[in-house]
């Protein structure tokens, strides 16, 4: 064979070699694409509406369906179907679920290493969902509630929970930046209530939690001490709520109820809460043209141009034609509930304390792609159409992330609480939708046993005007 | 950089990915005879496991020399005295939390190992406090203490003493050291008399931002 000859076939054989890469190439894209259009908030929507709906056996399907088929949807379809467990009169289900769920995200915040180099070769959703902030403490609320629908065993815990959680996050969060005071707080508020660690109010904690304390100590008869405290630092949190004032006085002075008559507390969980949507973030993509120019700084790469927009999750809160529910005993109007827990607030603010995370793993998830491709490119010597080619699968690859939009799709939009003081016996308990205190779609009603100088619990959910109620009564 | 390197760099960082899996939790059972944990924010066991061992074994030292004036039951010892736990009240400046019933259970339990005081079940005080729904704090006007033990007489509890406990902090601060004294109180009234016994214990505890706090100021060069 002539010189000439076998220059030629090695030519030859290094074309094929380099097809082949680009085939591979090619082929690990389509995968990639194939798993990254999909997003959790497509794959949820539809059992959502049927949730709102009203129809709950069709939407526990749905999310069952869901949770065999994605497995790192798991998580977040379990609490959904929490939810659905515990509006369907199934609270001792719902508490299992949630308790699952609250260990599994307690583990999921160690730091996983191989997940995190997986996350930066695709994107987010390959890594297993720990739970946004706002959802460990609803968590933790919706496991209060789903105790105080049954027997209210551990009730008291999850309600300790609750600000142990809070005060964990914070503190956590405030790492970073600001030391944790280390010496205790001169005032009767925990540490967990003082806002002033270095984040503002968005990192408050939920007057609910307090406010649950404080109703379950009352209850003892003895521990008014507790209550008083509890309710002081529920007031702290919502000063203009003339009900935790109500309750401040009553506990300062008075007792839990008079002789004959118990308590009947009312949860009214209103709206439709927040969920992730998907989102292309601009500023993200200026910052990633200043990486682009650092890595073509310092070496000698061609970096595949910044095309595809970075994709990050947002929170989004559909709007609300309910803002609170009336409540009506034996015919007589009582009044209407007051928000104790304001999850669109707390979302939103939990979030955006974290979303700077989010971005900067966002960018460096593209910067290693960009750096991949332009490494892969130098080491084959590509140039002219294969380097196009390569540039293409580049911006493809790029493409091909999704937004991680996993996040417990089932929540309302603001908790909120009523007490009743009532004779002990049956009573019949009216609720209605208010927007702007008038009323807006249908009564509902159910009865209710009021038991002697006992607590009776309510639990409701008005998503909207349009949507049928469902009410659950713990006896 | 060669194609090898790249690759080398590659499969680093895919190693160190392996490597780096989640943990797990692991918990341990710690001796009776080993020191307690030292909260560093507020007070745990470390301070209230000596409060209570201490204000009630004055409680007991005090009563024991009463016992000798009791009347004597059948067998010729002292007869014991009912005692009625009312509960705990914290008005010290930190929260609890879980602990104010493990510390009702923890007097409770020593008082009634003691030979001189029979304690009342728990569940009798909370039926009586819920039938008369009357605040603990109430139970010192004389009408509400005589329906009180009225009820606990009913349901055949004769009471010869209600017992309160009461937590209470003093807070010190120097910069960024604090001192923060923690002082449990029984109170112990004769509802036949109406007289009170008051017994204290007190336990101090310095809270600081550094190791060197601690030193800084309480060493014995310092006033």
């Amino acid at each position: 064979m002539t010189q000439c000859a076998r220059y030629r076939c090695m030519a030859k054989e290094t074309r094929a070699a380099r097809f082949s890469i680009l085939g591979y190439l090619a082929a690990c894209l389509l995968v990639l694409i194939s798993n990254g259009c999909s997003t959790h908030s497509k794959r949820i929507s539809q059992p959502r509406n049927l949730f709102y709906d009203g129809q709950l056996t069709a939407c526990r399907e749905g999310l069952e369906k869901l949770a065999k088929s994605n497995r790192h949807d798991r998580d977040v379809v379990n609490l959904d179907l929490a939810v659905v467990d515990l509006l369907s009169g199934q609270p001792k289900q719902a508490e299992s679920k949630l308790r699952a769920v609250r260990d599994r995200f307690d583990h999921l915040e160690q730091d996983s290493i191989a997940e995190k180099t997986a996350s930066m070769w695709t994107d987010e959703q390959v890594r297993s969902y720990a739970g946004e902030d706002y959802e460990k403490i609803l968590i933790r609320v919706f496991l209060s509630l789903s105790s105080l629908m049954q027997d209210g065993l551990d009730a008291e815990s999850y309600t300790l929970q609750i600000q142990d959680k809070h005060e964990q996050l914070t503190k956590s969060l405030a790492k970073p930046s600001a030391p944790p005071e280390v010496s205790p707080t001169d005032s009767n508020l925990p540490d967990a209530v003082a806002p002033s660690k270095g984040h503002g109010k968005e990192y408050q904690p939920l007057p609910l939690g307090f406010y649950m304390r404080g109703m379950l100590r009352e209850a003892t008869h003895r521990d008014y001490d507790d209550a008083v405290r509890n309710y002081e630092i529920a007031s702290s949190l919502l000063p203009a709520c003339l009900p935790l004032q109500w309750d401040l006085a009553r506990a300062r002075d008075g007792i839990h109820s008079q002789p004959g008559h118990g308590v009947v507390y009312v949860f009214a969980m209103v709206g439709r809460g927040p969920y992730k949507i998907e989102v292309a973030e601009q500023p993200t993509s200026d910052a990633l043209l200043i990486a682009d120019r650092i890595v073509s700084a310092v070496g000698p790469y061609k970096l595949p141009p910044t095309i595809a927009p970075i994709k990050i999750p947002d929170i989004a809160v559909p709007p609300s034609d309910v803002d609170s529910v009336g409540i009506r005993v034996d015919g007589h109007s009582i009044g209407p509930t007051a928000s104790l827990a304001n999850i669109e607030q707390l979302a939103v603010s939990t979030y955006r304390a974290n979303r700077n995370s989010v971005i900067a793993r966002a960018v460096a998830r593209r910067v290693v792609k960009k750096a991949t491709i332009a490494a892969a490119k130098k080491g084959m010597g590509t140039d002219g159409l294969t380097a196009l080619g390569m540039d293409i699968a580049g911006i493809a690859w790029e493409a091909s992330e999704a937004a991680d939009t996993r996040c417990w799709g089932l929540l309302p939009r603001d908790i909120q609480v009523l007490r009743v003081e009532a004779p002990a016996g049956d009573h019949q308990l009216q609720l209605n939708a208010l927007l702007g205190n008038r009323p807006v779609g249908p009564a509902q009603s159910t009865q209710i046993q009021v038991i002697d100088g006992r607590n009776t619990y309510v639990l409701c959910w008005f998503p909207d005007s349009r949507s049928a109620s469902q009410i659950m009564c713990s006896n | 950089m060669h194609r090898r390197d790249w690759l080398k760099t590659f499969s680093m960082v895919t190693l160190t990915g392996l490597v780096g899996c989640r943990g797990y939790q692991y918990g341990h059972l710690i001796k009776p005879e080993a020191v307690n944990m030292v909260g560093s924010h507020e007070a745990g066991a470390e301070v209230f496991d000596p409060l209570i061992d201490e204000a009630v074994a004055k409680l007991l030292a005090r009563q024991n020399i009463v016992t000798d004036d009791c009347p004597l039951g059948p067998n010729g010892q002292p007869m014991k005295k009912s005692i009625c736990f009312i509960g705990i009240e914290n008005k010290s400046s930190e929260d609890i939390g879980d602990f104010k019933d493990k510390l009702y259970s923890q007097i409770d339990s020593e008082i009634l190992d003691s030979n001189c005081f029979q304690s009342m079940s728990k569940r009798m005080v909370d039926a009586a406090l819920h039938e008369t729904r009357m605040r603990p704090d109430s139970l010192m006007l004389p009408d509400n203490m005589r329906l009180f033990t009225a009820v606990l007489e009913r349901s055949g509890a004769p009471v010869d003493y209600l017992l309160y406990a009461t937590l209470t902090s003093g807070t010190t601060k120097r910069n960024s050291s604090t001192q923060r004294d923690y002082e449990l109180s029984l109170e112990l009234i004769n509802v036949h008399t109406g007289t009170a016994d008051r017994l204290n214990a007190e336990v101090r505890k310095g809270y600081h931002k550094s190791a060197a706090g601690k030193f800084w100021n309480y060493n014995p060069l310092k006033r």
